[in-house]
């Protein structure tokens, strides 16, 4: 019986410490971290890093659509990849920045539920999208039909999104302007429902490279 | 046994297996055909997800059939309807024969934690089709899910323990006993942090991706590798009728999989936003976990040396054998997508994927199809009906699983190039989407194998729970068609 407790307790000690140390740690360390302020000085603007909660109605949309599995929300650092230069990734959209986008770290996603930084990236990478966003009609253009966009896109169509519905009196303003094989049935609209309206907000809000405040980029970056 | 006399001692042995059989008969049943349906619908489901993901208009743009919500559900039905569930029946059979205890009680508590878990998937799986997944990795069930799973796998793990308790003879090394129990151990408390961690605190935000990446790295080495190496070493020995070669090699592979195995995941978002010094931890245990992988390896080799011809004789061990050859494969993927230079490069590509399927799928499922055909004819009386579709799931199986890990592996290579080339920096997708169709292809073709394989999996698993197997005493066996002759190995009683 004293072998069967040994067992039990080496069992319990193996795994028990990455567990502390992986997950109850940081996760009790967590509930601490809060957003920072700017400095006037320093950082030559005022307010709070960062500085607005995502949208969670889109968030919810985002999730339940499976996104993720083909979209990451995450920029790895120049010595790993080369998400830092990517054409329009970050906020600077010039052909060819002078910086690197700045990878993400923790405070990024604070505010956030759950962070969803992704599976697979079939698709570009949304971490700062709201950057290099179009026109919101657009967006939602590519939503409902991205092979109106790019013919190549494996993109799944969201229709279920949209209402295709009777145009009465004048089109409405929110109507996609879709032409060709994805047009509606003459005398039909196709408008964004209050889900599709909430992911795009969602999507327009994801500006994840906020400039850090000196203090914690001091603190963050090692000496070069 | 039909061979050698039977003497009163071998009788009493048979009388005392035979009474073991009986008493797990109706959970261990349940299981494994309640798997094997699940099984049935995640294979249809992988074609599908494969398909949707290089022609999104196949089907039409119904919401319930986007790759986004296929995928997961795909995944989900493989990992908790097949896994899991397959999983606890061959746990709990091994460790009543190991122990030598009988289910004394609580049989019927069983049935109901089984009926409980299928029913709590079903919602689940239809839950995450109908528009409420979570999106985070294997959890993407809604969250009214998980306590009842928890609590019926409670109720699998806890006559497990106390068989191993009541069986200890502090003499007898058993390390397929020890398997089984750390399986019983580990996964409701990988499976409790995870869901609380995720679903009840306030929002860990990034850390809670983090979190997510080491559930879904412990679920598959603290739960599906422990339960799958539980039955190669009990099953080896068994069929081979060889002992474990190594008692040192066992023990070693054991503890040093109990303390690599839950610092590993994190790795998974290396150049994330975690701290850096977790996924680090995670890459380096994951590459270290080389070591444990490599001597189970070495010991099962030890152990089958000279009986490999077997192999072609016993279904089981074709099985199992085939099963234990991908957990080196799928150990040296791991340290393939988790270590920083390969890694990087692998990242966010098909590589993962074909980890995951090596892993629950190559690794743990073969060597569960062959604990299936081993045990199932113990409980329900008969034998196997028919060789050609023994045969035939197993060909079926391999050249699918094969395909899947070799195109995932090239595939992951071929995205991993696309998104790092200096000189895509300015360009689009589209050259990534190109050159990743003929993989996807190639993926949906390997599951429509697979699940070619199952289907005649599940018919001949239904027909033996029905009873209707070949009545007779000697086992079927791949080399002879359907004879009625004993087998001159004392193994297979």
């Amino acid at each position: 019986m004293t072998q069967f407790r040994t067992f039990i307790l080496a069992l319990i000690a193996s795994f028990g410490l990455p567990w502390l140390c992986l997950v109850v740690v940081p996760a009790v360390k967590y509930q601490a971290l809060s957003p920072l302020p700017y400095d006037k000085e320093a950082d030559g603007m005022d307010g709070y890093y960062p500085p607005v909660p995502i949208n969670r109605q889109g968030q919810l949309v985002y999730a339940r659509e499976g996104c993720v599995q083909c979209h990451t929300q995450m920029i790895r650092p120049t010595q790993l990849a080369l998400d830092g230069w990517r054409k329009g990734w970050g906020q600077d959209q010039e052909a060819r920045p002078a910086a690197p986008v700045r990878s993400n770290e923790l405070r990024d996603y604070l505010g956030e539920p759950y962070a969803f930084l992704g599976v697979q990236r079939s698709g570009p990478d949304l971490a700062n999208y709201g950057w290099r966003a179009p026109e919101r009609a657009v967006v939602h253009q590519m939503l409902y039909a991205p092979k109106s966009q790019h013919d190549w896109s494996n993109m799944p169509a969201f229709q279920h999104l949209y209402v295709e519905r009777l145009a009465q009196g004048p089109v409405s303003s929110k109507a996609l302007k879709l032409t060709g094989k994805f047009a509606p049935k003459a005398g039909y609209e196709v408008v964004p429902t209050a889900e599709a309206e909430a992911l795009v907000d969602y999507l327009l809000s994801l500006k994840k490279d906020y400039p850090v405040p000196a203090k914690a980029a001091v603190a963050a970056t090692p000496a070069p | 046994m039909q061979t050698s006399p039977a003497t009163p001692d071998t009788q009493a042995d048979d009388l005392r297996r035979a009474a073991i059989d009986k008493s797990v008969k109706g959970p261990v049943l349940f299981l494994f055909l309640n798997g094997a349906f699940w099984l049935m619908a995640s294979t249809i489901l992988g074609v599908l997800a494969a398909v949707k993901q290089f022609a999104p208009d196949f089907l039409g743009p119904c919401s319930v059939l986007q790759y986004g919500r296929l995928q997961p559900t795909h995944v989900n039905a493989l990992v908790y309807g097949w896994g899991v569930q397959a999983g606890l029946g061959a746990m709990l059979w091994i460790m009543a024969r190991r122990t030598g205890q009988e289910l004394k009680s609580g049989k019927s508590v069983l049935m109901v934690a089984a009926v409980f878990w299928n029913i709590a998937l079903t919602l689940g799986l239809l839950g995450i089709l109908g528009g409420r997944s979570t999106s985070m990795e294997w959890l993407e069930m809604p969250t009214f899910v998980w306590p009842v799973m928890l609590a019926s796998f409670l109720a699998f793990a806890w006559p497990m323990a106390s068989m191993f308790g009541r069986a200890f003879r502090p003499e007898g090394f058993m390390v397929s006993t020890w398997y089984v129990l750390g399986a019983c151990f580990w996964f409701p408390w990988v499976f409790l942090s995870a869901n609380v961690a995720l679903h009840c605190l306030p929002g860990l935000g990034a850390l809670g991706a983090g979190i997510n990446a080491w559930y879904v790295h412990a679920l598959i080495l603290l739960f599906f590798a422990p339960v799958a190496l539980g039955a190669s070493y009990y099953f080896i020995p068994k069929v081979t009728g060889q002992p474990i070669a190594s008692a040192q090699l066992a023990k070693l592979g054991f503890w040093m999989l109990a303390f690599l195995g839950g610092w590993t995941g994190m790795q998974h978002y290396m150049g994330g936003p975690l701290p850096a010094w977790m996924p680090a931890v995670g890459a380096a245990s994951a590459v270290l976990l080389l070591i444990p992988v490599g001597v189970v390896g070495l010991n099962h080799h030890l152990t089958t040396l000279g009986k490999h011809s077997l192999v072609a004789t016993s279904p089981t061990l074709r099985f199992v054998f085939f099963g234990s050859l991908f957990y080196p494969v799928s150990g040296a993927l791991l340290a393939l997508i988790s270590n920083f230079s390969t890694g990087a490069n692998l990242q966010f590509t098909q590589a993962w994927y074909g980890f995951q399927i090596v892993a629950v799928y190559g690794f743990f499922s073969m060597t569960l199809f062959g604990a299936i055909y081993y045990i199932v004819p113990r409980l329900s009386g008969c034998e196997w009906l028919s060789v050609r579709l023994i045969r035939n799931h197993f060909w079926f199986s391999v050249y699918g699983i094969a395909a899947i890990v070799v195109t995932s592996l090239v595939a992951g290579v071929q995205q991993g190039a696309d998104l790092n080339h200096p000189e895509m920096w300015d360009q689009n997708f589209s050259q990534l989407a190109l050159n990743l169709r003929p993989y996807l292809i190639a993926r949906a073709i390997a599951w429509t194998l697979i699940t070619w394989s199952n289907f005649w999996f599940l018919v001949h698993l239904m027909l033996m729970v029905a009873g209707l197997g070949r009545r007779s005493s000697a086992p079927t066996l791949l080399a002879h068609d359907h004879e009625d002759e004993a087998l001159p190995n004392a193994a297979h009683a």
